[in-house]
């Protein structure tokens, strides 16, 4: 056990994998990688493997995902990391060629590797292209791929040691705003499956779900409320597709408020999902969604910082809900 | 390979023998075989050699424009470097284009920039956009603003330097993605054939859009339509963090006109006079219905690739190590000796050379360069903040989103 950052955590899953398995690729543009953390070793999967096996790329987000989806056909163990400008422009040949080549091939196709999209939404000024975070509704959409989110760094690690393992392909989305997030994480290899929900705080008030880089003001929110006397429990999605239905029904069963919070586009955002899910299964219960406006993100400060769903709207929502 | 690559460029200088380097000739066999349809290239190319084959010719009040375009967009540059290392309020991301003035330059002195939305010539920019913005004809006042994300910015804030845009002189805009804007052009460009005007369509890119698909979709379809399309590729070296051989198997990118059967220019992008006779030509053929033209222009900014790491406030350039290019960063003898062919002198020394401005006449457009752009920044800093609720406007033509924030 050591602190690690999200970043060093999931190499440092990604190094153990590509240490068992001599075939594994990663394939990068833009963001090298090479991570550190005090008192351990740097993090170099370049140095360390060589440029066969892990290659820095042009700037072809198309390239690199085809690139480990042909791997992945081939039978290599397979990863690219696609920076968040780039993270939609590799989305046609996953939706229609990763999401769909199991069935297409009647069973036989077996695709063991991994999307890493990194996506953003947390830094105002970017704005419209570089600030997008709408992805988490993009990709939970195909079937044939399943896509999580983790938001803490040991989920980090041990879904992405799962990520690699898993034989169907997977978007693992990385909101680059937890990049520098720091926590003790387990050094040794362990994995994190990738259909539960982490109940993160249990309450009988109110159930809040959250994902990604949502999650730490959905923390901050509970906080909050807990000490005004409201028992929230928090639910850290983790995985969009497949979702974690049972958990999500057995809280709001409970506490028969759900309030869902996302950083993505109001419309069709995984709270959606969430409350149908939830709304088809539990009688009586009562619904909120929090998400970002159905409107590009703009680059002022003053307008995105708004617009972007923080602790204090989610605690005035909740109170709302319940009250 | 980035000496070499320094060689290369220095062959062409008019200080060098009017001979093309063994690449350039092995280059012109290439096309000559290409057929009938690109005997222009050869033309073109070896006109590059010739400092004043169409600016020679221009009047002394364009030439000094030219000059003053480069040094009000360094100036720009160099004062939104100490701005961003000096005003902690400051809160621009910003990519510079300094050290690349010439290219801008050159290109946009061959456009049609003034006049009504259907007679301009359409300019695509990049994530490095203030030089093209600031040769087009953008003001410069309000991109400090926009830059500074106020209300009274270029785009009300909305944009930011990625996104800044001005129709008002063809500039359709800066765009933070790698390769689309060049496909979107030709669209542009497609338009102006079918509706027979003589307006042409103009693409800024870098080193990286080689590999992107967009390059080949840009290109071929350009090509096939005969579209009044230029494509002008700035070779700074580097995408992002890499060297261009990480992307790239040509040395001279220009190379892969040849392809597409239509014209591949390489031009010393450090000269604006070369680069105004190449993108002058290229404007030509596409106003006479000839088709598109890819003008590579060799070229190298004087900072990294976002930011300023390494720059130091009142200095110009970026040395050292750069934190965010862990796995490839340049060497600062690079960034020296690119610096030694600055293309605010070369174009400086060639007008008094020619007889066109005295020295005190270029000290004098200097100095007033560098107080527009002190006062672009200290008017920017006056303009108001926008307003929260705004951001759900411009989504639509008509009306505002709900907010959705609040539950």
């Amino acid at each position: 056990m050591a602190k690690k950052s999200w970043m060093y955590a999931v190499l440092e899953a990604v190094q153990y994998e590509m240490r068992q398995d001599k075939n594994m690729i990663w394939i990068f543009e833009l963001t090298p990688p090479v991570a550190s953390t005090p008192g351990l070793p740097v993090i170099n999967l370049e140095k360390e493997f060589g440029r066969k096996r892990v290659v820095n790329t042009g700037i072809d987000e198309n390239w690199m995902a085809s690139c480990v989806l042909g791997a992945g056909l081939a039978g290599s163990k397979a990863v690219t990391y696609i920076p968040y400008q780039g993270n939609c422009m590799c989305f046609q040949v996953i939706q229609n060629h990763a999401g769909k080549l199991r069935s297409m091939t009647g069973g036989v196709a077996s695709m063991p590797i991994v999307f890493l999209l990194e996506m953003t939404g947390q830094t105002p000024g970017f704005a419209g292209q570089h600030s997008d975070y709408e992805i988490d509704t993009y990709y939970a959409h195909i079937p044939g791929v399943k896509t999580v989110v983790p938001s803490t760094p040991t989920d980090a690690k041990g879904m992405m040691a799962a990520a690699i393992r898993d034989p169907n392909p997977v978007c693992y989305l990385y909101p680059a705003g937890l990049r520098e997030m720091m926590e003790d994480v387990p050094n040794e290899q362990f994995t994190t499956p990738l259909d539960k929900a982490a109940v993160r705080t249990t309450g009988s008030d109110i159930t809040i779900v959250g994902s990604g880089g949502g999650m730490p003001e959905v923390l901050k929110a509970t906080e909050a409320l807990q000490k005004q006397g409201m028992k929230v429990e928090a639910i850290d999605l983790r995985s969009l597709k497949p979702m974690d239905t049972e958990t999500l029904v057995k809280s709001v069963q409970k506490t028969k408020h759900l309030l869902t919070v996302d950083q993505s586009y109001y419309t069709l955002c995984p709270g959606a999902e969430v409350i149908a899910r939830v709304a088809e299964n539990v009688r009586g219960a009562r619904f909120k969604r929090v998400a970002f406006p159905d409107a590009p993100p703009p680059a002022s400060p003053e307008m995105f910082l708004w617009m972007r769903p923080n602790a204090d709207h989610i605690v005035a929502a909740a109170k709302k809900l319940v009250g | 390979m980035s000496e070499l690559e320094h060689d290369e460029v220095s062959r062409e200088t008019p200080e060098s023998d009017q001979i093309a380097s063994p690449s350039r000739r092995t280059f012109l066999k290439g096309v000559a075989g290409a057929g009938a349809a690109v005997s222009l290239i050869s033309k073109g190319a070896w006109a590059n050699g010739e400092i004043g084959f169409w600016a020679k010719d221009l009047p002394n009040d364009k030439l000094t424009e030219m000059f003053r375009t480069i040094v009000r967009i360094r100036w720009h540059e160099r004062t939104m470097v100490d701005k961003m290392i000096t005003d902690p309020k400051y809160r621009g991301y910003n990519h510079f284009y300094a050290g690349q003035e010439a290219v801008a330059t050159g290109v946009c002195a061959a456009l049609n920039n003034k006049g009504p939305f259907d007679q301009l010539d359409l300019v695509y920019s990049t994530h490095r956009p203030t030089g093209h913005a600031i040769a087009k004809g953008v003001d410069m006042k309000k991109m400090a603003a926009e830059n500074d994300f106020r209300a009274t910015g270029l785009n009300g804030g909305y944009a930011g330097e990625m996104h800044l845009s001005d129709k008002s002189c063809g500039f359709i805009g800066a765009d933070g993605m790698i390769g689309p804007g060049h496909v979107i052009a030709t669209g542009s460009a497609f338009a102006f054939r079918a509706r027979g005007s003589k307006q042409v369509s103009v693409v800024f890119g870098g080193d990286g859009t080689y590999a992107t698909p967009h390059f080949h979709a840009a290109l071929n379809n350009a090509a096939l339509l005969q579209l009044p399309f230029i494509y002008v590729l700035e070779n700074n070296l580097y995408h992002q963090y890499a060297h261009y051989s990480y992307s790239c198997p040509m040395k001279d990118i220009a190379d892969a006109a040849r392809t597409y059967r239509i014209p591949g220019v390489v031009v010393d992008g450090q000269d604006v006079f070369q680069v105004y006779n190449a993108a002058k030509t290229a404007v030509d053929r596409a106003r006479a219905g000839e088709g598109p033209t890819l003008i590579e222009a060799k070229t190298y900014r004087y900072y990294n690739h976002w930011g300023a790491p390494g720059a130091e406030a009142g200095q110009l350039g970026a040395f050292g190590y750069d934190p965010l290019a862990i796995s490839s960063f340049r060497p600062e003898r690079e960034v020296r000796a690119w610096m030694q062919r600055d293309p605010v002198d070369i174009c400086r020394n060639t007008l008094i050379n020619w007889g066109v401005l005295t020295r005190a006449q270029a000290d004098e457009i200097e100095a007033a360069a560098k107080k527009e752009a002190i006062e672009a920044f200290a008017w920017a800093d006056q303009q108001p903040f926008c307003k929260p609720e705004d951001g759900l406007k411009n989504v639509f033509v008509e009306g505002v989103v709900p907010a959705r924030q609040f539950g």
